[in-house]
């Protein structure tokens, strides 16, 4: 095992980290900016080290600085969380030229699944399911327009590099191609640096499953069954759940057996997220892999039982993973997180950031929550607007929902200028569509027009 | 279902990017001089004129690439204990008084400076960031020793005010 590692990055994430370390008997080191000075996992973790201005280009993003920081204390490893460096090649392999074992996957499969193109040649050869689409770039306008007319309309315009939402179009119609192939190849160079793009079949209704995974260098992989994250807007999450109810067991071992053995095949090591579109009719299609461990990871955990940042260090640290897949399956009950974000949802999601002057967390049987925050603490506008993951377990998604409600109705902040998305999350649980399962990928901006549409009638 | 104004939203996304990029930049040119850029991709250009911020002395402008103004808030503002200015680590790295090993070190105790003189050089990477002078004194402590690593916004070096 690790003597010591250094965590880079901030927020709930860091301090999620460092919380596992010590649980593993393994020192911690904390980075941060002037900005983040009196974080919490500053002053939890075992060292930190200041790394730079608020400007995350100076900080959490500069490698010089962070690299110096693990030689300066020593560190052995580096957990890169989620965001920030966490799916670099480039920083992996800079890590590994340092003596410092980044926990994640090598720097060469890194980059292989990251490539969306890539990684779905390879899904594909591994027998995973894919939408009707390209598996190499598209490069020119004409291949577009016969790709585009083989599949059928709707299609979607994808950023190879792409990721988090971004760098993608839907195309309804024949006539829109051009503009929009354009744009979202100026799009995708300007926010990854690649203009590549690729093509695929758009469905208009379907649900965003997931499949958690985790490989050790010895071989042996474990799927942590799937989650739900339907409930988002404009591409970004909002509330995720696991398992999903749209799931049966004979397809839960079948697709989880094939995520694993298509990492496996690329020789993936650590955590990682297989993401598929399941249609109303029940059938998966790969989507793309994210080669770290993600937001929603403690729905998973909740539902397995399995801490995944302690099996991510174990498998770094070239331990087998402590779990087969048999202690996993079958998931028992039902748990749900909803991310509490500092935005204001009544005026577009927009950043409401600020002191918060009061932050009081709930508590009680089955109620988690993973955040940063205590009474005084600035969520700061440099940075995302995440204040909490509130994540709940009960034995079924019924008294998951009553007890998320709960939960919700108890957590108080508050703070000059701040608004949080906790009024928002309580009416989407209220509303019977989310409380039937019967949630796809466009409930929130229907529930949106809905609430809008009410608002006028009353008005 | 009402049909979505697909290019609106390719054209706001495109936009969206152009912004952050835009923003990304104002915040890595914190403390530097640059007054006026702009960031463009397809037909979207954002140009951005910055003022500077008042009672910000115009540092010198480091003459090599690699060399970096001592970290940004020691030059303006900030209380001085007894008159003493410190002179602080612009990034995480190994501390170094001399040019080279075995090289007279930069500086001092003792010693008077110039507004922009090197005074230490601190290495992250392989690369050597010079740490300059933000204005003229004297040399009254040096509380790094070579080898050392220090953090950002460390303090490195005391100086007085010339007579």
């Amino acid at each position: 095992m690790f003597e010591k590692v250094l965590i880079a990055n901030r927020g709930e994430i860091a301090l999620r980290v460092a919380r596992a370390c010590r649980e593993l008997g393994v020192q911690s080191v904390a980075v941060y900016s002037t900005a983040d000075a009196e974080s919490a996992v500053v002053r939890f973790a075992d060292e930190a080290v200041q790394i730079g201005p608020p400007a995350v280009g100076r900080s959490y993003l500069h490698i010089p600085s962070i690299i110096g920081a693990a030689l300066k204390t020593g560190a052995d490893a580096l957990h890169p969380g989620y965001g920030f460096l966490s799916e670099d090649p480039y920083f992996a392999e800079i890590c590994a030229d340092e003596g410092i074992t980044f926990i994640g996957p090598k720097p060469d499969v890194m980059e292989k699944v990251g490539d969306k193109a890539t990684a779905r040649q390879l899904m594909s050869a591994a027998g995973l399911p894919l939408l009707p689409g390209t598996v190499e770039p598209v490069n020119t306008l004409d291949e577009a327009h016969d790709i585009s007319g083989e599949i059928g309309y709707p299609v979607i315009i994808k950023a190879v590099a792409g990721g988090g939402g971004r760098g993608m179009s839907v195309v309804h119609r024949e006539e829109d191609l051009a503009n929009l192939y354009q744009t979202t190849r100026a799009t995708a160079q300007a926010v990854f640096k690649d203009s590549a793009v690729y093509i695929e079949r758009y469905l208009e209704t379907s649900r965003h499953t997931e499949i958690q995974l985790v490989c050790d260098s010895e071989g042996n992989g474990v799927y942590f069954g799937e989650r739900d994250c339907s409930v988002q807007r404009r591409h970004q999450k909002l509330i995720e759940e696991a398992p999903s109810i749209h799931l049966n067991d004979d397809t839960r071992r079948e697709v989880g057996e094939a995520a694993v053995r298509g990492a496996l095949s690329v020789g993936y090591t650590g955590a990682g997220t297989m993401e598929f579109l399941l249609d109303l009719d029940g059938n998966l299609s790969f989507m793309e892999m994210n080669a770290r461990i993600q937001v929603e990871h403690p729905v998973s955990e909740l539902v397995t039982s399995v801490d995944l940042i302690q099996e991510q260090i174990r498998v770094a640290a070239g331990e087998k993973l402590s779990v087969t897949q048999d202690d996993v399956l079958p998931l028992h009950g039902h748990a749900i997180e909803c991310r509490i974000n500092a935005e204001d949802p009544d005026r577009d999601f927009a950043p409401a950031a600020g002191k918060l002057d009061v932050y009081v967390p709930p508590g009680g049987p089955w109620t988690r929550v993973d955040s940063h925050c205590y009474p005084g603490w600035t969520i700061s506008p440099f940075y995302d607007s995440l204040i909490a993951k509130l994540i709940v377990w009960a034995p079924d998604r019924d008294r998951a929902i009553d007890r998320m409600q709960r939960a919700l109705s108890e957590f108080q902040i508050s703070g000059r200028g701040v608004k949080t998305t906790i009024p928002f999350h309580q009416r989407i649980l209220d509303h019977p569509q989310f409380r039937s399962g019967d949630v796809t990928t466009d409930f929130v901006e229907q529930f949106m027009s809905e609430e809008a549409a009410a608002a006028t009638a009353a008005g | 279902m009402p049909e979505p104004k697909k290019s609106e939203s390719a054209n706001q996304e495109l936009v969206r990017a152009v912004w952050e990029e835009a923003r990304d930049l104002i915040k890595r040119l914190e403390g530097s001089t640059v007054q006026r850029f702009s960031v463009e991709a397809g037909d979207t250009k954002i140009e951005i004129e910055r003022g500077m911020p008042a009672g910000a002395s115009m540092v010198a402008a480091p003459a090599a690439a690699m060399a970096m103004p001592a970290a940004e808030d020691g030059a303006a503002g900030e209380p001085e204990l007894d008159g003493r200015h410190p002179i602080k680590a612009p990034l995480v790295g190994t501390y170094y008084g001399a040019p080279q090993p075995g090289a007279p070190q930069f500086v001092q105790v003792g010693d008077s400076v110039e507004e922009g003189q090197t005074l230490a050089i601190v290495e992250a990477m392989k690369l050597m960031n010079q740490v300059q002078a933000d204005r003229a004194g004297k040399i009254s402590e040096i509380l790094a020793s070579d080898g050392d690593w220090v953090e950002f916004e460390q303090v490195l070096i005391y100086l007085e005010a010339a007579e």
